[in-house]
């Protein structure tokens, strides 16, 4: 921006002139006056900084200090009482001669100076008001002085005069620029509440002729808070009036452009070779007057017509230099006009800015760049200039600048995120787009859709790289002109002189480094430290600056710290340029150490495939450089890592096995292929070390110059035999062959190795070594490791006819791992199986040592768990008990041969089901000789070398026993004790109301095995609600023991006592009340009992019968004709609390086999709960066989008894069931009663 | 009518920010290093476009960038492998429906390009996670990755360039 005249970029703002406020230059500690003043000034001074970025518009004043007595530059040249004045012109109108502008000028810095520094909108002057200074203090008591305050209102009413009219003069010269004069008149805060100050005040005002509105103020010395309120309110005050001023001069040139514009074109020189000055042409004028405009609309602070007339006068330029006629190219006025064209743009910028409207900024911009880029074309200052590249430079940092300015304050680059595409465009861009005039509905749409490239504002960073990028251009033109200029060719252009003092590369490195500064600001933002891609980028170009300005060491330091990122992330073709520039400032600097450095790299890198370089340039040079005499920095090996950036060989180790046995040969090889486009043919590599793991010891292979075989070097694939390398932890082993690789070519070194201890080894390094006179260089390389960057393939060389590479399809290849012959054991189970349930059932594991060592071994068993969840087993071993795993059962020191045997136990219950073990066997050889007492010891320690022979054994295991029930219910047939009955509340009645079950147990011996009963037990376990009351196992001890082969069967009957349960819901199962307890051996096939074993099976749970109203009726079964016989029905009220209202009907039939006495139909006594009767009929049979007897139809009325009570007719109440207790009822089932009478007469 | 969208370069980018490929669509064989730097460089803005818009990121990322005469886009498929696309600028609204859609062509291309199974032919066997086969694509190798990319290139030139006519 200093390029430009800082007047015609800097924003305006209304001028006010300050005078009165002068400070006498004393050292002395001042009056309060003078802090006043001083504080003034600074207060004043402090309210606009002249700046170009500036976009608040709030009501503040440029303020200049001026004398009292300041005068204003003239109007016109004449005095305005001279009869020439209304025809002459300003002092800088090109009309006027003695202007700088004569006469085609358009518009010069000076004028914007004059409305900056020379003509304020406003003036305000400081004056001191008299004030009579007290002479003794007045007491109360003292008679008013009449003649001193005569006097002194005297004194005062002159001062004021004078006063007065010096500010009379002073608003005659305003006046006549139309300047707002104001005076503030400074008084002590004494005189602040004199009753006199208000007439004076007015009197002052009056005689001088002030407006009556905002032209006179008192102030007295205050705080500097209080000092920086009245500054504020002086301005907001006085700003309405220095609108108007610049209003007024608006209004008066847009008067002058109207009258020109309507003036006929006024003429036209015909362009004469005479150099005579042409009077300015309407198209300057409109520029001029449009510029002017522009200029007093940004003072009045309104943006958007201050851009309207700068685009206009902007146009009009642009249209001006359209024409070489209108503006002959490379004359003055022509430079000047460039220059303000260049500075009405980024004003233009500026504006679009404050207003958020980026993207026109930038396309004004990036316009007027092409625009005046074409016209430079025309002007004989195109692309292949200097000068082309010169400007586009500038207006590129121009723009970078006002950027740069803005972002420092208030302005925001836009983000150009995509808005979420396709759905919903519109809405979205709305809300993204934060623009303010820009968010009008053409641009929005616009938005969703896209963007155009050319329009998206970026950080400055950019536009400063651009300016570095032209500046190269333009260095690029200038070499080209001085080159001509050698050539004793005439460069035409006028400014070569001037460009012969510039430092490009200056200014390309000063613009760079900016860019690179806001590129590092800008991306900060993102959290990760380490250096972005762009400023690496940019970082690059500044090197590149370095080395073409002959800087070597400070392009080195870049070079380090981009080469890093760019080798680490492979982007190898950016590298390649980078490293040859680097490897030529090494030359230049003569760093021998970085050019060695750098040319093995470089040689590692083999994509820099560029077709002006020989593939065996890089070799020469290194070979060169390695004859250098001089001495790297004394003795030290220089190491050259290329772990970061490509290897220079691909290296691949590979061993033929996995893993093999102590004592067994492993053989290796090491591959080393040669880069194919560049040759390494000539570097003197003088050895090759092998660091294999676990040594110090390496294995150097030493190049010999290849003497006789020449034939065999110059085969593409190579094999160095290394031999038996089993000792290199012992001793260093070299080997002799040549190194020497052509492109492409494959040297494989092979070797075979023993150990004798379980070991795993591999290749942990190789080094090349190049040794040439006092050069000693050394070049690290991984064992394993290709030049793209992949893994390499693993591929194994093979000479059968030809030599040819095998892959080896293995997953870790480059290592090799010894270990022990697995020991060889034999591991055997003897078991009956299936198990038993609650067996303790065992399993005998017999280990085996058919080795030809002694061997220690440990068995674990896991027992798997089981997929059903009752299903809990718990095996044990050696004392040691579990419900998973038993680790560690010694099986001692097996000697070749020896065998040792372990009882396992499993002990399953629950449910019959397979039980899955898991038995690991682990073993491991014993070194020391005789019984070590310590081996158990050594056992512990040892484990990671055991080897574990894994066997999984399934036992199906069954239950021992299967058993079965059959329950009957029997009702109490005999009769109830009475509801009060004594009995009843004894401790041990048992009340037998409920009933009976009898159930018939049976128990199966239904395994494969016979078992041994020692004894069967029913443990009772009686309850409230039923109890055992009989077994035939009570009356059957002698039975057991004694042997059930399978299919054997034991059956017992018991007979439970159900209660009738008071509390408890009626309907609930009543548990059995007690187990059968079964204890029993296996008897194994060689007739040895098994361990005693318990076997329980519960009683079955019972469901007696429950009913509320029940009949029984008791009948012998069998009668003799003619002999009477009872029939008793027992009508029982089992409900909890309800009483029963029961009838009982016999009906009777013509046909019955009886001859009844006793109750027909009748009603029988209200039942309570828990209380029976009991009807007795005599029957009389009369016919022989099986007959029915009369039905007897048992009705529970209580329902129905409301409905009943009224009529006699026999309302249909409930039927109680009738049972015959002789038989067994099973429910659903119909009976009919029946008896078979016996014809006893007629046998 | 001159085309208003001409791809001047493409470039495939590693999850490990190693280069696949860069493909250029200019003549001048000595700028094509400037697009190797465009695409390295892009990387720095397409990471700040990922971290900050969060999981719920789109593939497309939009302009990344303009510098000297190109204008540079960017693109992130779900496992992380950038595609850069550098298209010539000039004066006119790139519309980012047609970006993404040639973008997506760019994906596809990738896509069936690595499903090529003889690109793991010489690979080890434990490299399940390995990315080098990947990166092997884009070498001079596997002729039909290029080809099918330079296809897109053109019919992106001339389709794009019909479909904006008025």
């Amino acid at each position: 921006m200093n390029s430009y005249p800082p007047e015609l970029l800097v924003q305006l703002a209304p001028v006010m002139f300050v005078a009165g406020l002068d400070v006498a230059p004393t050292g002395k500690p001042q009056d309060a006056f003078a802090v006043l003043y001083q504080r003034l000034r600074e207060a004043l001074l402090a309210q606009w900084k002249p700046t170009i970025w500036q976009p608040e518009r709030s009501k503040t004043f440029q303020v200049v200090i001026v004398d009292k007595d300041v005068r204003f530059p003239p109007r016109k040249l004449v005095p305005p009482d001279d009869p020439q004045y209304p025809s002459s012109h300003s002092p800088l109108s090109p009309l006027t001669p003695s202007s700088p502008l004569h006469p085609d000028g358009l518009i010069a810095p000076i004028w914007i100076r004059k409305h900056t520094n020379l003509v304020p909108s406003v003036l305000v002057l400081f004056l001191r008001m008299y004030e009579t200074p007290l002479h003794n203090p007045r007491s109360p008591l003292d008679v008013p002085d009449t003649d001193r305050d005569r006097e002194r209102e005297q004194e005062e009413r002159k001062r004021d005069s004078e006063l007065a009219a010096e500010v009379a003069l002073r608003k005659k010269s305003t006046n006549e620029r139309g300047i707002k004069l104001t005076v503030v008149l400074i008084a002590s805060r004494k005189m602040l509440d004199d009753l006199t100050l208000d007439s004076r005040l007015t009197f002052i005002r009056r005689q001088s002729g002030l407006d009556s509105r905002a032209a006179l103020f008192v102030l007295s010395p205050v705080s500097p808070s209080e000092l920086v309120e009245f500054v504020s309110s002086l301005q907001q005050a006085l700003y309405e009036p220095a609108i108007d001023y610049y209003t007024a001069h608006s209004k008066r040139v847009r008067r002058k452009r109207n009258r020109h514009s309507q003036a006929p074109a006024p003429y036209s020189i015909p362009t004469s070779s005479t150099n005579i000055a042409r009077p300015l042409r309407p198209e300057g004028w409109t520029v001029r007057y449009e510029y002017k405009m522009g200029c007093f609309a940004e003072f009045r602070g309104e943006n958007e017509v201050a851009l309207k007339h700068y685009q206009d006068a902007y146009e009009m330029l642009v249209i001006m230099f359209g024409s070489t006629v209108i503006l002959p190219p490379r004359t003055k006025r022509w430079a000047e006009a460039k220059v303000l064209s260049d500075c009405i743009n980024i004003k233009i910028g500026k504006l679009y800015l404050y207003n958020n409207e980026h993207s026109l900024a930038l396309s004004h911009h990036s316009t007027h760049m092409r625009k005046f880029g074409d016209f430079s074309r025309g002007w004989g200052i195109g692309e292949d200039t200097f000068e082309f590249w010169s400007w586009m430079a500038r207006q590129h940092r121009v723009f970078a600048e006002l950027l740069e300015q803005g972002t420092n304050t208030t302005l925001v680059i836009p983000e150009h995120r995509p808005t979420a595409l396709m759905n919903n465009a519109t809405s979205i861009a709305a809300s993204t787009y934060r623009g303010g005039a820009g968010s009008t509905l053409e641009i929005e749409t616009l938005r969703s859709l896209g963007l155009n490239p050319s329009h998206t504002l970026q950080h400055p960073g950019f536009y400063y790289y651009m300016a570095a990028q032209c500046t190269e251009m333009r260095r690029e033109k200038y070499l080209v002109a001085v080159d001509a200029e050698l050539n004793q060719q005439i460069v035409t252009s006028p400014s070569f002189t001037n460009e012969k003092k510039v430092q490009h590369n200056a200014i390309i490195l000063e613009l760079y480094t900016k860019s690179y500064e806001l590129f590092k600001k800008y991306s900060s933002t993102s959290e990760n430290s380490t250096q972005s891609r762009l400023t690496l980028w940019i970082a690059y170009r500044i090197a590149q600056t370095y080395y073409d300005s002959g800087e070597f060491g400070m392009a080195v330091r870049f070079f380090e710290r981009i080469a890093k990122t760019y080798r680490r992330e492979k982007w190898d073709i950016m590298l390649c340029p980078l490293l040859s520039t680097w490897y030529t400032c090494a030359k230049e600097l003569g760093d021998v150490e970085l050019g060695v450095k750098l040319l093995i790299e470089m040689l590692a890198q083999d994509t820099c495939e560029s077709d002006e370089l020989d593939p065996s340039d890089l070799e020469k040079d290194l070979v060169a450089l390695l004859k250098r005499p001089l001495s790297p920095s004394s003795e030290r090996t220089l190491v050259v890592d290329l772990s970061e950036s490509q290897p220079l060989f691909d290296a691949c180790t590979v061993f033929w096995n996995a893993e093999v046995q102590i004592g067994e040969q492993a053989t290796f090889q090491i591959s080393l292929t040669a880069p194919k486009t560049v040759t390494i043919s000539s570097i003197p590599f003088s050895s090759l070390v092998i660091h294999l793991s676990g040594a110090e010891n390496p294995i150097t292979v030493r190049h010999i110059d290849a003497t006789n075989s020449s034939s065999k070097s110059s085969a593409s694939i190579r094999m160095v035999d290394l031999g038996d390398v089993t000792h290199y932890k012992e001793n260093p082993i070299e080997v002799e062959t040549e190194l020497r690789w052509k492109p492409g070519n494959v040297l494989v070194f092979c070797g075979r190795l023993k150990s004798d201890a379980p070991a795993t080894i591999n290749v942990t390094k190789l080094e090349l070594a190049i040794t040439q006179d006092v050069w000693k260089v050394q070049i690290p390389c991984e064992p394993c490791t290709s030049r793209r960057g992949s893994r390499p393939v693993p591929r194994w060389l093979c000479f059968l006819d030809q030599p040819h590479f095998v892959p080896i399809d293995r997953e870790e290849f480059s290592s090799i791992t010894f270990k022990h012959r697995s020991p060889d054991i034999g591991v055997t189970f003897r078991h009956n199986s299936p198990a038993y349930l609650n067996e303790e059932y065992p399993i005998d594991i017999s280990v085996i040592n058919d080795d030809d060592r002694r061997l220690n071994v440990v068995v674990d068993v896991l027992l798997l768990p089981s997929e059903e969840d009752d299903a809990i087993s718990t095996i044990m071993m050696n004392e040691q008990r579990s419900s998973s795993l038993i680790k560690g059962i010694p099986f001692g020191v097996l000697h070749p041969a020896a065998s040792a045997t372990k009882t396992l136990y499993l002990t399953s219950s629950g449910s019959p089901a397979n039980r899955v073990l898991d038995i690991s066997v682990r073993s491991w050889m014993v070194t020391g000789d005789g019984e070590n007492p310590e081996v158990d010891h050594n056992a512990a320690l040892d484990y990671d070398n055991a080897f574990e022979t894994l066997e999984t054994l399934v036992v199906p295991t069954v239950d021992a026993f299967k058993t079965s029930h059959n329950v009957v219910y029997r009702r109490c047939s005999h009769e109830w004790v009475g509801l009060a009955d004594l009995r009843t509340f004894d401790a041990d009645f048992w009340d037998d109301r409920g009933g009976e079950a009898v159930i018939d147990f049976r128990i199966e011996s239904a395994g494969p095995w016979t078992v041994k009963v020692e004894s069967i037990v029913l443990e009772r376990e009686n309850g409230p609600s039923c109890k055992v009351i009989d077994s035939s196992l009570d009356c059957d001890e002698d039975a057991f023991p004694s042997e059930f082969v399978p299919g054997d069967e034991y059956g017992d009957v018991c007979r439970i006592g159900i209660a009738i349960s008071e509390g408890e819901a009626e309907q609930g199962l009543v548990p059995g009340p007690g187990k059968y307890v079964i204890q029993w051996r296996r008897i194994m096939p060689d007739d040895e009992k098994g361990t005693l074993s318990t076997s329980i099976y519960y009683l079955p749970p019972l469901h007696p019968p429950s009913d509320g109203l029940i009949a029984l009726l008791k009948l012998p079964p069998v009668a003799t004709l003619h002999v009477p016989i009872p029939m008793v029905l027992l009508i029982r009220n089992l409900h909890k609390h309800r009483s029963a209202n029961i009838t009982v009907h016999l009906e009777t039939d013509g046909q019955d086999a009886f001859i009844v006495a006793g109750l027909r139909n009748g009603r029988i006594p209200i039942l309570l709960p828990g209380s029976e009767e009991k009807i007795v009929w005599q029957l009389v049979p009369v016919e022989c066989g099986y007959v029915k007897v009369p039905r007897i139809r048992v009705v529970d009325r209580r329902r129905t008894l409301p409905q009943t009570s009224g009529g006699e007719a026999q309302g249909e109440g409930e039927l109680v069931r009738v049972v015959d207790v002789r038989w067994r009822i099973i429910p659903g089932q119909r009976y009919s009663i029946c008896f078979f009478i016996l014809s006893t007469e007629a046998e | 009518m001159a085309p208003n969208l001409r791809l001047n370069a493409v470039a495939f980018v590693s999850p490990q920010n190693h280069p696949i490929l860069i493909r250029t669509f200019v003549k001048q064989d000595e700028f094509a290093i400037k697009y190797h730097y465009i695409a390295h460089t892009s990387l720095d803005v397409i990471e700040e476009r990922v971290s900050s818009s969060g999981k719920s990121a789109e593939c497309y990322l939009g302009l990344l960038y303009a510098l000297e005469d190109v204008a540079v886009y960017g693109y992130i498929t779900p496992l992380k492998v950038k595609i850069v696309l550098a298209f010539a600028m000039a004066d006119t609204v790139i519309k980012d429906v047609e970006v993404n859609m040639i973008f997506k062509a760019m994906h596809m291309a990738y896509y069936s390009a690595i499903a090529n199974p003889f690109l793991k032919l010489d690979v080890p066997v434990d490299a399940a996670q390995d990315h080098s086969p990947y990166l092997q694509v884009g070498s001079a190798k596997w002729k039909h990755f290029r080809r099918r990319i330079d296809e897109i290139s053109r019919v992106t030139t001339r389709v794009v360039g019909h479909s904006s006519l008025p």
